[in-house]
């Protein structure tokens, strides 16, 4: 037979837990969707609620907020008291990094674990090793919204010119991956856009430029690719650009096979053409024709209410109407 | 277009998974524990929608339902009458309650013996609790003469930050437009907007505005179905869904139908697969721009027709198990848009007040119960 370890043992069988008066939890109506807990679960909230009546901040605090954390991670109480707790005694916040990077991995959907690391890194203000801890965090999960917004608030937060550098390369190489991750276009977007200008950036017709020349390259490699453009969309209106300035690159993709029966003989570096093995025409190229159509008005009218005919009936089955 | 057989909708089999689901929840759902009440509400709400709630509930449960709800309800101390109160104030110990009145998601941190003190900083009510408490109540026909007006109004204002943002609860949590619904959701049911600095509120809700024409969950978050339902359901309920441009609504609405997959369902982000709950998030935001139109109903319904689980309750996706957010969030959407004609009479489904997210019947209700009642004319109690 196993001897029972101490980890095994509920806290109501260990004597170092003796003084403290669990509390059980109240529940002497009818609940509603009660939840059938384990044994260990309830001792070890029996113990949790006794701690935070008594007030008592010490070292087995973080102990038993960490094993009911395991158990639940989404206990938002165990998570702030934990948090108080690591305050008051001053603890070494480098080990709680480690174990949050355990944890994290763990349980990437779980509000609390980003909230918690947004909490200690705003302690530590050493942001430095979460650029990386995060990259390596969403190789797991590509388009984990709150991996996402955590990078988006450790370079808001601390806004560092070096947190900053490596960033457009980064991005990059994740969309290298896989170029219909949205988070990551989006985070581009936030990028060049939206998160004040840093040096270097001043030019910002150079940076309309420079982001158009990328998207355009995106979609020639990728035409059927709704977050391209919705990117391209979001840039033109961004930068005031009329949808008809894009004219010359956009229709090639919206006919329904490439201009040419044999590769031009000059790449047009500027208005990249469809792939030969694209699948044409794209919707949102015929899409973004219309709008151009529409905007011009008069005359233009008619080929858009055509080209929105042809979405409806041959290209895009789900909006039929 | 061809009229499309839909197979039926098994409300019955749906209604019995969220009935199990308010009887008890095995250990392994645990982490429901913090968001309880909203659960409750989904389970709730699915049986009103559907019309099983008389069927599947006896008229003493519904009674101790309603009291448990109850309990969650925060007291706020009762000053001076209160020798307790008195004495704690003078010894200088931060007395519980001084954040106002709301609901909090369970008695998961309420110990037996204090359970009818104030509140401690650790068991603090919950906005998205709140509202939903709220509408379950409505649901169950309360009456609200045990509702804290007064408290309520003040546990908003301690929830708002400066940036015109709500958290979750009085001392942190999270902030996002989830929870600026919430807020908005509770001061129109109350018919009293003073909880809340409106014009920070909204300036926060633009601020969440991205390039796509969704909203994100915060102002850097990318676009996503769910918050930008809150955002526009928030901007409607407040008469301010005006002060968007036609560019910008019509961006909105571009976003939103391209949202629709082409096996019907709705994705919540760009190029992400379609999911059951997202069929009520972007339907619901077309529905409340006036666009509704723009959804392929029938397309739509045969998503969630397969995402129905044999065994009853609806799954986000075809072939998961089911939970009673999606269950709920399904009908919801098959209420607010659905499918004409469907030649399937399971699919007929009272009709939704997409800004509430309930029956009409039961909104009325909240509107004309949770309101502090009128006296003589302007003096309200
Ligand atoms: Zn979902």
């Amino acid at each position: 037979m196993d001897v029972p370890t101490e980890e095994h043992l509920l806290y109501s069988q260990r004597p170092e837990w003796a003084d403290v008066l669990p509390l059980e939890q109240y529940e002497n109506i009818t609940p509603l969707a009660p939840i059938f807990y384990t044994d260990e679960y309830k001792d070890a909230t029996n113990y949790f609620r006794g701690i935070v009546k008594s007030g008592e901040m010490t070292p087995r605090v973080l102990e038993l907020t960490e094993d009911i954390i395991r158990q639940n991670p989404g206990h938002y109480s165990a998570w702030q008291y934990r948090y108080k707790t690591l305050m008051a005694l001053k603890c070494p916040l480098d080990d709680e990094l480690k174990l949050m990077d355990e944890l994290a991995v763990k349980h990437l959907k779980t509000y609390q674990v980003w909230h918690h690391r947004r909490l200690l890194v705003q302690q530590t203000r050493n942001p430095g090793p979460e650029l990386e801890f995060i990259a390596n965090s969403l190789q797991n999960d590509m388009k984990n919204y709150h991996t996402w917004s955590y990078r988006q608030w450790i370079l808001a937060y601390f806004n560092d010119d070096e947190l900053w550098s490596h960033e457009l390369d980064f991005v990059e190489s994740m969309l290298e991956a896989d170029v219909r991750n949205n988070s990551a276009w989006h985070h581009r977007f936030f990028i060049a856009f939206q998160s004040g200008v840093r040096n270097g950036d001043q030019d910002r017709d150079a940076i309309v430029r420079r982001e158009l020349a990328f998207v355009k390259e995106r979609i020639a490699v990728a035409p059927n690719n709704a977050s391209a453009w919705n990117y391209l969309r979001g840039i033109l209106d961004h930068a005031k650009t009329p949808y008809s300035e894009l004219q010359a690159f956009v229709k090639p993709y919206s006919l329904p096979q490439p201009p040419f029966g044999t590769p031009p003989e000059v790449v047009d570096l500027e208005d990249p053409l469809p792939s030969k093995e694209a699948q044409l025409p794209c919707v949102a190229a015929i899409e973004f024709m219309a709008d151009i159509y529409e905007a011009a008005g008069s005359n233009d009218l008619m080929k858009a209410t055509e080209l929105w005919r042809s979405l409806a009936n041959e290209h895009d089955t789900i909006r039929r109407r | 277009m061809s009229p499309t057989i839909l197979p039926p909708l098994k409300k019955g089999g749906h209604a019995t998974h969220c009935k199990r689901c308010l009887s008890g929840l095995p250990s392994s759902q645990v982490d429901l524990d913090p968001t309880k009440m909203a659960l409750s509400f989904y389970c709730l709400g699915f049986l009103d929608l559907s019309g099983e709630l008389e069927a599947k509930s006896k008229d003493w449960e519904r009674e101790h339902w309603r009291d448990w709800i109850w309990t969650q309800q925060t007291r706020e101390p009762i000053m001076a009458s209160n020798m307790h109160a008195v004495i704690r104030q003078t010894e200088h110990i931060p007395l519980g309650g001084h954040y106002g009145t709301g609901f909090r998601p369970s008695s998961y941190m309420t110990a037996t013996e204090y359970a009818t003190e104030e509140y401690s900083d650790h068991n603090t009510p919950h906005i998205i609790m709140t509202y939903t408490a709220l509408l379950s109540l409505s649901i169950l026909r309360d009456d609200f003469s045990r509702l804290d007006r007064k408290g309520l109004l003040k546990f908003l204002r301690s929830c708002q930050n400066s940036d015109g943002s709500f958290s979750s609860e009085p001392l942190g949590g999270d902030s996002d437009l989830r929870t600026t619904f919430s807020a908005f959701s509770i001061s129109s049911m109350l018919d009293d907007w003073s909880g809340m600095d409106v014009s920070s509120a909204l300036r926060f809700i633009s601020s969440c505005r991205t390039y796509e024409g969704g909203y994100g969950q915060s102002p850097s978050g990318e676009a996503l179905g769910g918050t930008t339902y809150c955002a526009l359901a928030s901007l409607q309920l407040s008469k301010q869904l005006e002060s968007l441009s036609t560019q910008d609504r019509q961006k909105t609405v571009r976003w939103l139908v391209q949202n629709q997959a082409s096996n019907g369902g709705f994705r919540g982000r760009t190029n992400k697969d379609a999911d059951a709950c997202y069929c009520f998030w972007c339907g619901a935001s077309l529905h409340v721009l006036d666009a509704g139109d723009l959804v392929d109903e029938a397309a739509m319904s045969s998503f969630i027709a397969s995402c129905q689980f044999k065994y009853g309750g609806i799954a986000k996706t075809p072939g998961e198990h089911p939970d009673p957010y999606h269950t709920y969030l399904s009908l919801a959407a098959v209420a607010l848009l659905p499918p004409n004609p469907s030649g399937e009479a399971s699919w007929e489904i009272c009709p939704l007040d997409p800004l509430l997210n309930a029956t009409h019947q039961t909104s009325s209700w909240a509107r004309a119960h949770i309101p502090a009642p009128k006296v003589d004319g302007d003096h309200a109690l």
